[in-house]
C-alpha cells in the first residue's frame, strides 16, 4: 500500500518563472525511499510536499493532487500534517527550539497538546529509536552535529508519524556523525516507520531501500534501487607542473579562543602548486587551521608565514560571502577587487553556473549556492586557496568539476588547502593528507590516510 | 530551580535597591546578589558580568562626579570657562555618584540569574499557560542569538579576505547585508522546523509546567520576608534616607533593615552550582 501518492503534481515558487516540480506522478512505497539527483533538480521541494511545507509555508502555485496517510496534502495545513509526517532538515543547528534535549524532543508533543505525564515516556522512546537515549539531560548546544541530527530525528519520531522525511541529513556531518545518523535511520525503518530521504551518500542505504526516485529539472523518475549504479568518484588528474617553494607555514603554532586551546603546537607547511587536505572529526581544529593560514585568526603563540599574493577563502557557510544581486556580480566584485581582467563567464562556465548567472545567489539550491560561493572566491589567479568543506551539498558531477578546477589552480602554482570529510575528493586531488584531531596535526602516509 | 522563585528574589532585590537612597542597604543587596551568583554560577562564569557591571558603575560615578559641581568638600576645581567640565569637583558628588553606581550594579547582578543560571525554556516555563505559545517562540528566537554572533564573525572574516576594509558607513553594507540575510534565512528555517512539528496548531501543553520544589518555596518565602521587613522598616523610619549634599555624612544604619537584606542571602543556602 502506498504511503503517499502524488498525481500530476506541478509546483512553481512565488515569482519563479519555471516550475520546480513538473507533472510529478509517484507512489511512495512502505519502507525506505531514497531521493537523488543533481543539485537544483527539485529534491528539497519534493520532500517539502510530503508534509505540506510546499505549498502552505512557501506559497506559490500548485496543481494536481497529493496525499499522505490518506490526508489531502493541498487541503491540510502542515501543522495538522505534523501528526502524520515528521521532517528532519539539513542543518542541525537551525531546527532547535529549546536548548535541553528532553525539551527539544518534547516540543512537538507540546504542540499536539499531549498530557504532560505521557511525554516523558514518548521522549525516551523516540531518543532510543534514534540511537540517542544517552543524550537525555544534555544541553543541545554542547552536542556534535551528528548528535544534534539524531536529536532532530528523535523530535520527529516522538510524534509517532507514519512517514519521516529527511532532507540531506548527513550533508553537514563528519563521517562518524553521518554513519550514526544513517544507522539511526535504518533502525527506525526496521521498527516500521516509513522514510523518504534525500542523500548524496547512497552506498550505505541503497541496498535497504524499497524505492529510488531520481529528480532532474523538476521531473521524477522511479528506478529500481537494485539496478542503480551511482556515478563513479572523480578520478585523479595528471599534474602538469612541478611544485614550487614553501607558500605557507605554521611553526609551533598554538591557537584558540576564550581560554580554550583548539590548535596545540602544530608545525605544518605547504608548497606552491601543492594540494594539502585536512581531515578529521568535527571540532578537531580544521577550520581553525584554515583561519590561521588565511591570517583571519592570530595564533596565541608560534609563527604563521605565507607568501604575498591573493588569498581565496571559502568559509564553511557559503552564505557568509553572498551579498550581491546576481551570481555574475559576485564574481565581478571579486575580480574588480583583485584588479584582475579575467571575464567572469570563464569561472561561471567552468563551474556550470552560466544558466543561473543572473539569478539571486541565495535563491539557488544548496549545491548551486556552494558552487556560486566557489565562483565568488576563485576567479582570477589566487596564490593561496583555502576551501572549507567545498563539496557540501554537491552532487557527483559538481564534485568532478571542482576537482578539475582545483587541479587547474594547482597547475597555475596556487597553494591549495582543503578541509574536507569527502574521501573521494581527497583521493582525487590531495598531494598530502593531514589528520587534525584534538588540536594536533599528524600526517600519515597518503595511502594509509586514504585507506 | 524555578524561574518564578528566582523572579521573586530578583524583584525583591531590585525593589530594595531602587526604593532606598541609603547606600548601606544598597551595598547589602549588592553583596547578597554577588554571593548568590557566586554560588549558582561560579566565579569563573561571572567574570564577564562583573567586568560589565564594573564598567557601567564606573561610568555612573564618573558622570556624576564631572557633571554635579555641588557640595562643600572641594577636591579640586577646573576653570569655569571650560564648558560642561569647569567648576569644583567635590567629595559629595563622588559619593553620590558611587551610590548611583551601587544601584546600577546591584540591579544588574540581581537580574543576572535569568541569563546566567536559567535556560531560556526555564524562564518561559514560568509564564502563564496562555502565554505558552509566545514563550516557545521567544525561546526559539533566543536560540538564534549565538548563530547571529557567529555569522557576524564568519562574514567579516570572509569579506576581509575578499578585500573588504572598513571605509565609512557604506562599506559596512558588505558585512551587514549577508549577516542580516543569513539571520533571516535562519529564522525562516527555524519557523519551518517549528511548523513541521505542529507549532501553532491549537492548544499547547508543557512537559514541565513549572512546578515549585521545596528550595523554590524557601527562596520565595525568604524573598517575601525580606520585602515585608524592608517595607515595615521604611514605614517605621528605620531604613532612614541618606543624601550626600550639601555636606557628606555617614548614612544612618539600623539593624532591622539589614536583617531584611540578610534574607536575600537565601540562594547561598538553596542554590547548587550550575557552573
Amino acid at each position: 500500500m502506498a504511503v503517499a501518492k502524488l498525481t500530476r503534481l506541478t509546483y512553481r515558487y512565488p515569482g519563479a518563472e519555471a516550475a520546480a516540480l513538473r507533472d510529478v506522478c509517484l507512489e511512495l512505497e512502505e519502507g525506505l525511499t531514497v531521493v537523488t539527483g543533481p543539485s537544483g533538480g527539485g529534491k528539497s521541494t519534493l520532500l517539502r510536499v510530503f508534509n505540506g511545507l510546499v505549498p502552505h509555508f512557501y506559497g506559490g502555485v500548485i496543481s494536481g493532487s497529493a496525499s499522505v496517510g490518506g490526508l489531502d496534502i493541498i487541503a491540510t495545513h502542515t501543522r495538522q500534517l505534523a501528526r502524520t509526517v515528521g521532517f528532519v532538515f539539513q542543518d542541525p543547528e537551525l531546527q532547535t527550539v529549546y536548548n535541553a534535549v528532553d525539551r527539544e524532543v518534547a516540543f512537538g508533543l507540546e504542540n499536539l497538546a499531549l498530557p504532560p505525564p505521557e511525554m516523558a515516556g514518548r521522549v525516551e522512546e523516540a531518543l532510543d529509536a534514534a540511537g540517542a537515549l544517552h543524550l537525555l539531560g544534555r544541553t543541545v548546544r554542547t552536542l556534535s552535529g551528528g548528535e544534534r541530527q539524531r536529536v532532530a530525528l528523535a523530535s520527529a519520531l516522538a510524534m509517532r508519524p507514519q512517514l519521516v522525511v529527511l532532507d540531506e541529513p548527513t550533508s553537514q556531518l563528519d563521517p562518524q556523525g553521518a554513519d550514526a545518523v544513517l544507522a539511526a535511520l535504518m533502525n527506525m525503518v526496521m521498527r516500521g516507520t516509513h522514510a523518504v530521504v534525500s542523500e548524496h551518500r547512497l552506498q550505505p542505504i541503497l541496498h535497504q531501500a524499497q524505492g529510488l526516485l531520481v529528480l532532474e529539472r523538476g521531473a521524477v523518475m522511479a528506478i529500481d534501487p537494485t539496478k542503480w549504479s551511482p556515478q563513479s568518484a572523480p578520478s585523479p588528474l595528471v599534474r602538469r607542473s612541478a611544485m614550487g617553494a614553501d607558500a605557507w607555514s605554521l611553526q609551533n603554532v598554538t591557537a584558540g579562543f576564550e581560554g580554550h586551546v583548539v590548535i596545540d603546537r602544530v608545525d605544518l607547511s605547504g608548497r606552491a602548486g601543492e594540494v594539502v587536505a585536512l581531515t578529521g572529526p568535527n571540532g578537531g581544529g580544521k577550520t581553525t587551521l584554515l583561519r590561521l593560514i588565511a591570517g583571519a585568526l592570530a595564533p596565541l603563540s608560534g609563527t604563521v608565514d605565507r607568501r604575498p599574493g591573493r588569498i581565496a577563502y571559502l568559509p564553511q557557510n557559503p552564505a557568509a560571502l553572498l551579498h550581491r544581486p546576481t551570481v555574475r556580480s559576485e564574481v565581478t566584485f571579486t575580480l574588480h577587487r583583485a584588479g584582475d581582467g579575467e571575464r567572469p563567464e570563464a569561472i561561471l562556465e567552468e563551474l556550470g553556473l552560466l544558466p543561473v548567472a543572473d539569478r539571486y545567489p541565495r535563491d539557488l539550491s544548496c549545491g548551486e549556492r556552494q558552487r556560486a560561493a566557489l565562483a565568488a572566491v576563485l576567479p582570477g589567479a589566487p596564490g593561496l586557496v583555502l576551501l572549507d568543506e567545498p563539496t557540501r551539498g554537491m552532487d557527483e558531477a559538481a564534485r568532478a568539476t571542482l576537482v578539475k578546477l582545483v587541479a587547474r589552480l594547482r597547475d597555475q602554482g596556487a597553494a591549495v588547502v582543503l578541509a574536507t570529510h569527502d574521501a573521494d575528493l581527497r583521493s582525487a586531488i590531495a598531494d598530502r593528507i593531514v589528520n587534525v584531531a584534538g588540536g594536533r596535526a599528524f600526517e600519515p602516509a597518503r595511502e594509509a590516510a586514504l585507506a | 530551580m524555578n524561574a518564578r522563585a528566582v523572579a521573586a528574589w530578583s524583584a525583591t532585590c531590585i525593589f530594595i535597591v531602587l526604593s532606598t537612597t541609603n547606600p548601606a542597604y544598597k551595598a547589602a543587596v549588592l553583596v547578597a546578589a554577588l554571593a548568590a551568583l557566586a554560588t549558582g554560577v561560579g566565579l569563573r562564569r561571572m567574570r564577564g558580568v562583573l567586568t560589565g557591571v564594573a564598567l557601567i558603575a564606573a561610568f555612573a560615578v564618573l558622570l556624576n562626579f564631572v557633571s554635579a559641581h555641588l557640595g562643600t568638600d572641594v577636591l579640586f576645581a577646573l576653570p569655569d570657562q571650560i564648558p560642561a567640565l569647569g567648576g569644583p569637583y567635590t567629595l559629595e558628588a563622588l559619593a553620590f555618584g558611587a551610590t548611583g553606581g551601587l544601584t546600577v550594579g546591584a540591579a544588574i547582578l540581581a537580574a543576572a540569574p535569568f541569563s546566567l543560571l536559567l535556560a531560556s525554556h526555564e524562564v518561559m516555563d514560568a509564564l502563564p499557560a496562555t502565554l505558552s505559545r509566545s514563550g516557545a517562540a521567544i525561546a526559539a528566537s533566543l536560540n538564534l542569538v549565538p548563530a547571529v554572533a557567529a555569522s557576524f564573525v564568519q562574514v567579516t572574516e570572509a569579506q576581509r579576505l575578499r578585500g573588504w576594509r572598513p571605509r565609512g558607513p557604506r562599506s559596512w553594507s558588505e558585512i551587514v547585508v549577508p549577516v542580516v540575510l543569513t539571520s533571516v534565512e535562519g529564522s525562516i528555517q527555524l519557523a519551518e522546523s517549528m511548523e513541521a512539528r505542529g507549532f501553532g496548531s491549537g492548544r499547547r501543553t508543557s512537559v514541565k509546567p513549572g512546578g515549585m520544589e521545596r528550595g523554590d518555596w524557601l527562596l520565595a518565602a525568604a524573598s517575601g520576608a525580606a520585602l515585608a521587613m524592608f517595607l515595615v522598616s521604611q514605614a517605621a523610619g528605620w531604613a532612614g534616607p541618606w543624601y550626600a549634599y550639601p555636606t557628606l555624612t555617614l548614612p544612618p544604619i539600623d539593624a532591622r533593615p539589614l536583617v531584611a537584606c540578610l534574607f536575600l542571602f537565601a540562594p547561598v543556602l538553596i542554590w547548587r552550582s550550575r557552573s
